[in-house]
């Protein structure tokens, strides 16, 4: 019954459908939301849209792991290993930018009480 | 070798420093600033034997490659030279008011050095993503570093900011990666051209959009001042020297490289004339003196933009000497303001009037003259080849909009001047140590030297102006490995 949907260009038509709508619930979230953990939390979604559509799209169906072996001895019919090696390490800066972006609005929290973006002004003039 | 040096030595250097820290309170001071001192003598051997290039490649052209050529071994030695400068600085500062948790301080400054020289070296589109994020990463840190609210929300919508530019990013670079297939500048600037065009269209956007909030032009610049004024201008003068100016060339060098000329080109000229003409008017009425420098920074960096998207010798050579005039007047600027914060706890502009400080207020006075581009300090040579260039190409409106934005600057800065001779009551006299003297006359000597003796430095600047411009003959050093 699922046979379709494990043909390669119907695939790559649902990551990329898949992963731009999260992408777009990111935008969104980043454009509506006011409270400042919720901006960094649709600021990770966005990431993660643009992580999925990258590994979703370079992804090989029935290819093999990019590790040579015995029987092994070429690069042929490989998976690229690049994006993978890029995606996590863009996940690991991804990551540790939210947590200090959580950890600065915290200090705020708890120095002013203040956690909407629209009330954090007192630089402007 | 030495390439890597700029990077791996200030980032083990930035790592170690926890275990150096146990020798002692000032152990790390003292072997950071001599770490920096030694990257410079590094660079000023390099510049003797020119034109000097070195290609660091592992497994070209897939791995990792960093490039030291002309152009970026003077961004190089600007970037160690102030690092050193800010560091001498520091070491008589931190006696009397050193920051809290100094270690953490240390790895921070010497991890935006890294970055900073990162940006510039490498000729590998993700390895920039990795560097321009190392950046970011320390300077949000700096901003918030004293925990205050005003800290704290400079920080904040710094870090907002900055992620939101490298998801830009991000999407750009997976977008090359999935139409070309590698990650290589070389190999991406030669296939660059087979894209349809709306996809390269699309691509220039994002990068565009992800470097806009980085080298702070026109609709994305909104939080620079928030970010200058809400940090100390100890700090600021970092940002103003070395961050913006790293993320300005690894821009414009992707720039060169393979982004479309023709009509975006024209489009960033006008671009970067609007942010400067915005900029400027903006200053004119600020109160802060933190914010109005940080205006006159939106406004000089994005005459440095105007001068590089017009892709002329000229104008790339007046665009290094103003990037170097700048720097050095900024980080005085921004020094002399924390001493003044230190000793009167403001920095409204009305402190200007109160001044009791010779010696600083003819150190303000000659970098504020040398960002105005009078003749026979720094500034000057540099506006004036951009003008030329632009002159030459006859594009004149963007001639007048550099002439009417340099009349705003001198309408603030001369206010300024007036109020730091203004005859009245005068507060305490504020001591300067010898160190800060000497740093302070070392850097006010350059701006004249620079000013009055161009030909000292204009040779090596227009070989890295021909580097800079000189796309072709990168790509083919860079393919060959």
């Amino acid at each position: 019954m699922f046979e379709f949907f494990n043909q390669p260009e119907i695939i790559k038509i649902v990551v990329i459908i898949g992963s731009m709508t999260l992408f777009f619930v990111g935008l969104f979230g980043l454009l509506t939301q006011k409270h400042l953990i919720k901006i960094f939390m649709s600021v990770a979604i966005m990431e993660s849209g643009l992580f999925l559509l990258f590994i979703g799209l370079i992804y090989k169906q029935n290819a093999l792991a990019p590790i040579l072996t015995d029987n092994q001895q070429g690069f042929i019919n490989m998976n690229d290993p690049v994006p993978q090696a890029m995606i996590l390490t863009a996940i690991v800066i991804g990551m540790a930018v939210l947590a200090l972006g959580v950890s600065f609005a915290i200090e705020y929290h708890k120095l002013t009480g203040k956690t909407d973006i629209d009330e954090i002004t007192s630089l402007r003039n | 070798m030495s390439s890597v040096l700029f990077i791996a030595l200030p980032l083990l250097f930035g790592f170690a420093t926890p275990i150096l820290s146990r020798f002692g309170k000032n152990g790390v001071a003292f072997t950071s600033l001599a770490m920096q001192l030694f990257l410079l003598f590094l660079a000023f051997t390099l510049i003797g034997d020119k034109p000097y290039i070195e290609i660091i490649s592992i497994a070209p052209p897939l791995g990792i490659s960093f490039v030291l050529n002309n152009i970026s071994l003077f961004f190089v030695t600007l970037f160690t030279f102030l690092m050193v400068a800010f560091s001498i600085y520091y070491l008589s500062y931190r006696k009397t008011d050193a920051y809290k948790n100094e270690t953490k301080f240390f790895i921070l400054l010497n991890m935006l050095l890294a970055s900073a020289i990162g940006l510039v070296l490498s000729s590998d589109i993700f390895n920039v993503y990795v560097f321009f994020e190392i950046a970011g990463i320390s300077a949000y840190i700096l901003t918030a570093y004293k925990k205050t609210p005003s800290a704290l929300e400079a920080g904040i919508k710094y870090l907002l900011t900055g992620s939101i530019a490298s998801i830009f990013l991000v999407f750009a670079i997976i977008l090359i990666y999935l139409n070309i297939g590698s990650l290589n500048l070389a190999i991406i600037a030669q296939d660059f051209e087979t894209l349809p065009y709306n996809l390269k269209v699309f691509i220039s956007i994002l990068f565009l959009i992800g470097f806009g909030f980085k080298v702070e032009i026109f609709p994305l610049n909104f939080w620079v001042s928030d970010v200058y004024e809400g940090s100390t201008a100890l700090v600021n003068s970092l940002f103003s020297g070395i961050v913006v100016k790293a993320y300005l060339f690894a821009f414009f060098h992707i720039l060169y490289l393979f982004l479309p000329s023709g009509e975006f080109s024209t489009f960033l000229i006008y671009l970067g004339a609007i942010s400067m003409i915005i900029a400027e008017i903006v200053a004119l009425k600020q109160t802060n003196l933190k914010r109005v420098f940080a205006y006159s920074s939106l406004g000089q960096v994005a005459l440095i933009f105007t001068a590089f998207a017009l892709q002329s010798i000229d104008a790339i050579q007046g665009a290094l000497f103003i990037i170097l005039a700048h720097s050095i007047a900024k980080i005085v600027i921004f020094l002399a303001l924390t001493t003044i914060e230190k000793n009167y706890k403001s920095l409204d502009i009305n402190v200007l009037k109160e001044l009791n400080a010779p010696f600083l207020r003819v150190v303000i006075v000659i970098a504020m003259l040398s960002l105005l581009g009078i003749p026979l300090f720094a500034g000057f040579i540099g506006k004036f080849l951009v003008l030329k260039a632009f002159a030459v190409e006859q594009i004149f409106p963007i001639l007048a909009i550099i002439i009417i934005a340099s009349l705003l600057e001198a309408v603030y800065y001369f206010k300024l001047i007036g109020f730091m001779f203004e005859k009245g009551d005068r507060k305490d006299k504020i001591k300067v140590d010898f160190t800060h003297k000497f740093i302070f006359s070392l850097l006010t000597f350059l701006i004249l030297l620079v000013g009055i003796t161009p030909f000292v430095i204009s040779g090596f600047l227009l070989d890295s102006a021909n580097v800079m411009l000189d796309s072709i003959s990168y790509i083919a050093m860079l393919v060959k490995g």
